[in-house]
């Protein structure tokens, strides 16, 4: 049914009007009455008033119940889009999600041939004849390939498979000169791991603390060419990647949350590249993700799944998300209107509402697997894999885990730290750290300054960088983690505001004059003392007097700690104590005083002074 | 039947002796029953033939395989990128075709293939030859030695800068056979909505 507009709408429900246009019934009686009064009119000079049909507008409803009313009926009938956040999961119903991972393999050479791989060099120039399918042209396996690919199995927990076997898909496209794919169908290289997912990686609440996804395998395949689409019809080849070798990831069935699956992505993600396994993110194309969705009735646990679609060409992970949701709903629909789903392999794009179809069933390819007799088995040496497995250095779940339970840092900050600049802002993190160790040595300023080194380090590594550029890239963040502010120099400034030679303050103006380069390499310490920047705090007698000279004006505010003191109020006046904090801090030589100790000296003045000094008056 | 001491020449072969004795008879006995079961012999006569398959090909079929429909026929074609039937006849000659070829599979899918792993190829599965395709630390010695330990959770990364020596595999006119092209692209007309087929 056409959506209503709401103008007539509110007539209908607020006045008792409807719009007659195109009615089939004769016009209501008023308007006959009208005419037929009006006709008497001119011919008689009596005149009676026109009855009315139409109920008087209730001139009784105030303006403000009018209003409600029209925004209520604003919400009904306009499109109102729920957050992802709360749009998890729909009563009634069970999601089941399973997806496909397609990763480039990080590697020098291609798959099948000795041909280099490349990205962005001139087309049609790293070409062997077998990427073209010239008759007579064999496959030869590049073994170099399976450092990349074993590495991921892996990080994904899988089992290495001792032999593994390639086997022909085929179907018929520009893209693929030889009409058929070399891929892994009937015995891959890697069964059977798992993705531990935690809440910190951005799983849906429903989830809980984690979930374990199984893998179901993970196999090695050919890329296809670069199409490049121009007028007419027209298309434009380059066949730089065809042969390069991927890796597909399919996980099992055991995914019943859209967020879960973005999240699942994103882990992948991350985990290819701690081991160097792939060679760029999902927004450069480098990682594809297809996404199979089924839903079934929870209260029907008997009943198989239902029928999946597939979705494909996500090229982000919040599209994963966002298409997993408008699937499901649209799934929803269908079985709720009594329709059957088709199994049918749909596309997504952005800032779509709903899955399009690009193929269904009549144009279902039949890939005739079958296995490829001219390449021999793949036989891995299990020494081999032992190697991988311990040359792949720390897990990333590790080093968040260090960083939460050694370093202090919250999981958020983690999380964000890894995430930053490709993984270059934790090595600049990393650097910094140590380079204040080493200059703390053995002391441990962690009293004075009220946070240990690790997490002041983070803070400033995350955040007061962070506020110097606009663009983080702006940092010049090299990959080992040096960047424009170099890591011995943060972590001189820091090393002195530990100690409380330098204020706050101070501190950030010094890592604004290092990143301009006002101030040279190793030249912290020395700008300082050109400055006179040290830090002289107030002594404890002179903090006191100027805290007495505040509070003998407050009496008011006294009394409200007064109050808190004798248990007439549940909570202590904080906002109280830091207005007179700011009070004192305008009071004295800013430049000489530290908030905390301000808040400090003053707390104790109220408590141990102005109160029983108050309760003795009063 | 033991010979009388008269001079006979052997049948199964042109020794004549005045002794022929048992032992050379029972050669001989030998011999005639393996020249019986010698390859020769088994193979000058067929126990089977294809035309056997070919003989009636309407009544065998007509029981109970199923027909094959016109649009199986169609989606068959599309599959294998062949041009559709010309003609009605020549599609009801295709469908002909298609279901004596498929009589002979059935043939073939009555032999008992239980418990057998069937063959993709001929290699070397001694384990001499299995050790020959082990792919081991020895292969990849190069490739481990271009990758280095970066960062501080010493991490493997491939050294980019190495270069890779592909002599005798790039270096031809990959472009020399292209009937249509632009600039250093191939080119491929397509037709509308063809685009997404994978």
């Amino acid at each position: 049914m056409a959506r209503i507009p709401t103008t007539e709408l509110g007539r209908y429900l607020l006045l008792g009007q409807i719009n007659r246009q195109g009615c089939l019934r004769r016009r209501p009686f008023q308007l006959a009455t009208a005419t037929s009064i009006g006709q008497l009119r001119r011919v008689s000079s009596s005149v009676g008033a026109p009855t009315s049909s139409v109920p008087t507008s209730p001139t009784t409803a105030p303006l403000r119940k009018q209003l409600k009313d029209q925004a209520k009926l604003l919400k009904a009938s306009g499109h109102k889009k729920k957050k992802n956040v709360d749009n998890q999961t729909v009563p009634g119903w069970e999601l089941t999600v399973g997806i496909e991972i397609h990763a480039q393999l990080n590697t020098s050479r291609k798959l099948f041939s000795a041909a280099a791989t490349s990205f962005n060099d001139s087309p049609n120039s790293h070409v062997a004849p077998f990427d073209l399918a010239i008759p007579g042209s064999q496959p030869i396996f590049q073994p170099e390939t399976l450092i990349p690919a074993v590495r991921a199995a892996l990080a994904l927990n899988c089992e290495i498979q001792h032999t593994s076997r390639f086997d022909r898909k085929h179907y018929f496209h520009w893209d693929q000169p030889a009409g058929y794919q070399i891929t892994q169908f009937y015995e891959p290289f890697a069964r059977n791991g798992y993705i531990e997912l935690m809440s910190r990686d951005g799983i849906a609440a429903q989830d809980g603390q984690g979930i374990r996804v199984g893998i179901q395998q993970v196999q090695l395949e050919q890329d296809t060419a670069k199409t490049t689409a121009q007028p007419d019809g027209v298309q434009w080849l380059d066949f730089n990647r065809v042969g390069v070798p991927l890796i597909e990831i399919i996980t099992r069935p055991e995914i019943h949350h859209p967020a879960t699956a973005a999240a699942l992505v994103r882990k992948v993600q991350v985990l290819l590249n701690s081991v160097d396994a792939c060679v760029s993110g999902m927004e450069t194309g480098g990682l594809r993700a297809d996404v199979n969705v089924s839903v079934r009735r929870t209260d029907d646990a008997t009943a198989g799944l239902g029928t999946r679609t597939e979705i494909k060409n996500l090229s982000s992970f919040k599209a994963v998300e966002d298409a997993i949701i408008a699937e499901r709903d649209r799934q929803i629909a269908v079985l709720e209107a009594g329709g059957v789903i088709a199994g049918e392999t749909r596309g997504w794009s952005l800032g779509s509402t709903e899955t399009r179809r690009l193929r269904g069933k009549e144009g279902e390819v039949d890939y005739r697997y079958m296995p490829d007799p001219d390449l021999g088995p793949v036989v891995i040496d299990p020494k081999l894999v032992e190697y991988l497995a311990s040359s792949s250095g720390v897990r990333p779940d590790d080093e968040t885990d260090e960083l939460i339970h050694k370093h202090g840092l919250t999981a958020k900050d983690a999380i964000s730290l890894l995430m930053l600049d490709n993984g270059a802002r934790v090595q600049y993190f990393y650097n910094v750290l140590d380079a204040l160790d080493a200059r703390l040595g053995n002391a441990s300023c962690e009293t004075i300054v009220g946070q240990p080194a690790s997490t002041l380090a983070a803070n400033w590594c995350l955040h007061e960088l962070g506020k110097l550029t606009e663009v983080s890239s702006d940092l010049d963040m090299t990959p080992d983690g040096e960047c424009r502010i170099r890591s011995a120099d943060l972590a001189a400034i820091l090393y002195h505001l530990m100690r409380k030679e330098i204020t706050a303050k101070v501190a950030r103006e010094l890592l604004w004059s290092v990143y301009r380069e006002d101030i040279s390499r190793g030249g912290v310490t020395d700008a300082i003392a050109a400055g006179d920047l040290w830090f002289h705090e107030l002594s404890e007698a002179e903090y006191t007097a100027l805290a007495d000279t505040v509070l003998r004006g407050e009496e008011k505010i006294v009394a409200e700690f007064t109050r808190h003191a004798e248990g007439k109020s549940k909570q202590y006046p904080q906002g109280k104590l830091m207005f007179l904090v700011g009070k004192v801090m305008r009071a004295g030589p800013e430049q000489r005083m530290d908030p905390a100790s301000v808040e400090r000296t003053l707390k104790a003045r109220i408590d141990q002074v102005c109160v029983p000094g108050v309760q003795t008056q009063g | 039947m033991m010979a009388a001491p008269i001079i006979s020449s052997c049948a199964g072969c042109t020794r004549s002796s005045r002794l022929l004795s048992l032992s050379h008879r029972l050669s001989h006995l030998q011999q005639r029953r393996q020249s019986q079961l010698s390859p020769s012999a088994i193979l000058s006569k067929p126990t089977w033939s294809v035309r056997s398959l070919l003989d009636s090909p309407s009544s065998s079929q007509d029981a109970d395989t199923p027909k094959i429909t016109s649009a199986q026929l169609h989606h068959l074609l599309r599959l294998s990128a062949l041009p559709p039937p010309s003609s009605p006849v020549e599609e009801a000659s295709m469908i002909k075709t298609l279901q004596s070829q498929l009589h002979f599979v059935r043939a073939i899918q009555q032999v008992d293939t239980t418990d057998v792993k069937p063959l993709s190829s001929i290699r070397d599965e001694t384990a001499a030859g299995l050790e020959e395709m082990t792919i081991g630390l020895d292969q990849l010695k190069d490739a481990l030695e271009a990758e280095e330990i970066r960062g501080h959770c010493r991490r493997p990364r491939r050294k980019r800068d190495v270069p890779v020596d592909t002599a005798g595999v790039e270096d031809w006119d990959a472009l020399a056979g292209a009937s249509e092209k632009a600039g250093k692209y191939f080119i491929v007309r397509s037709a509308k909505g063809m685009e997404d087929v994978s």
